[in-house]
């Protein structure tokens, strides 16, 4: 999948899960205040990407990924290995 | 040929808090660290039973109580006592049918997903073949 691609599938599933616009979502954005994740839906985020993506989040992981930006690159890094 | 169940009627106790009667899981038939199977026999002197028909409420507290053995499973397999667990949220619960005495649920399980202690989790219960009810649901475990 090219980046360009994963980055596109990646804001249009997490806009409508989190009833969010897609103009909303920026390499720069901070996931968690965009969109509005508390300690309980930060798991409904990871488990999109693991369905969508088949990328496993480990919880480690997880919390070193801040912004879109970051997550686009774990998900293509892992998609490329 | 069938395998014996991991743990049957009161060996459930080992991986969850419940006691008689809100116990409402009775076998616990395998684990992966991803997946389990978990089952009830509907019986008539069921608290949650009503009319012959195990309602709403205990069909909720089965899966919880699935997902509460599940995670048991996990520290009891370490070698440690099961800890308290919490449900955070339920999402998505649907009921097909409610289930009727003598009838046996068998529920499963699958891990979605985990982050921050909390683990989402999908869970269908089905007698026989047929769905009767499926949720999302959210739980944490309390540690030390």
């Amino acid at each position: 999948m090219e980046k360009q691609e994963l980055i596109a599938k990646d804001n249009e599933v997490l806009a409508e899960e989190f009833e969010k616009e897609v103009s909303e979502i920026t390499p720069e954005a901070d996931i968690k205040a965009t969109l509005e994740l508390d300690s309980l839906s930060l798991v409904d985020m990871v488990a999109l990407i693991e369905n969508e993506f088949h990328v496993k989040i480990k919880g480690t992981e997880v919390a070193q990924i801040k912004t879109f930006g970051t997550l686009y690159d774990f998900i293509y890094e892992r998609l490329n290995a | 040929m069938k395998t014996r169940p991991l743990f049957l009627g009161e060996e459930l106790f080992k991986l969850i808090p419940q006691r008689m009667p809100i116990v409402m899981v009775d076998v616990f038939y395998d684990a992966t660290d991803t997946e389990a199977n978990t089952g009830l026999t509907v019986t008539a002197d069921n608290l949650f039973c009503e009319n012959n028909k195990l309602r709403e409420p205990g069909l909720i507290e089965h899966v919880a109580q699935s997902a509460a053995a599940f995670a048991g499973y996990d520290t009891y397999r370490q070698g440690l006592v099961p800890k308290l667990g919490f449900i955070g949220e339920i999402k998505k619960f649907k009921i097909y049918r409610l289930p009727l005495t003598g009838e046996c649920l068998h529920t499963h399980l699958a891990v979605l997903g985990e982050a921050a202690g909390v683990t989402l989790l999908a869970a269908e219960t089905r007698v026989n073949d047929e769905i009767i009810t499926s949720c999302q649901m959210k739980i944490f475990i309390k540690n030390d």
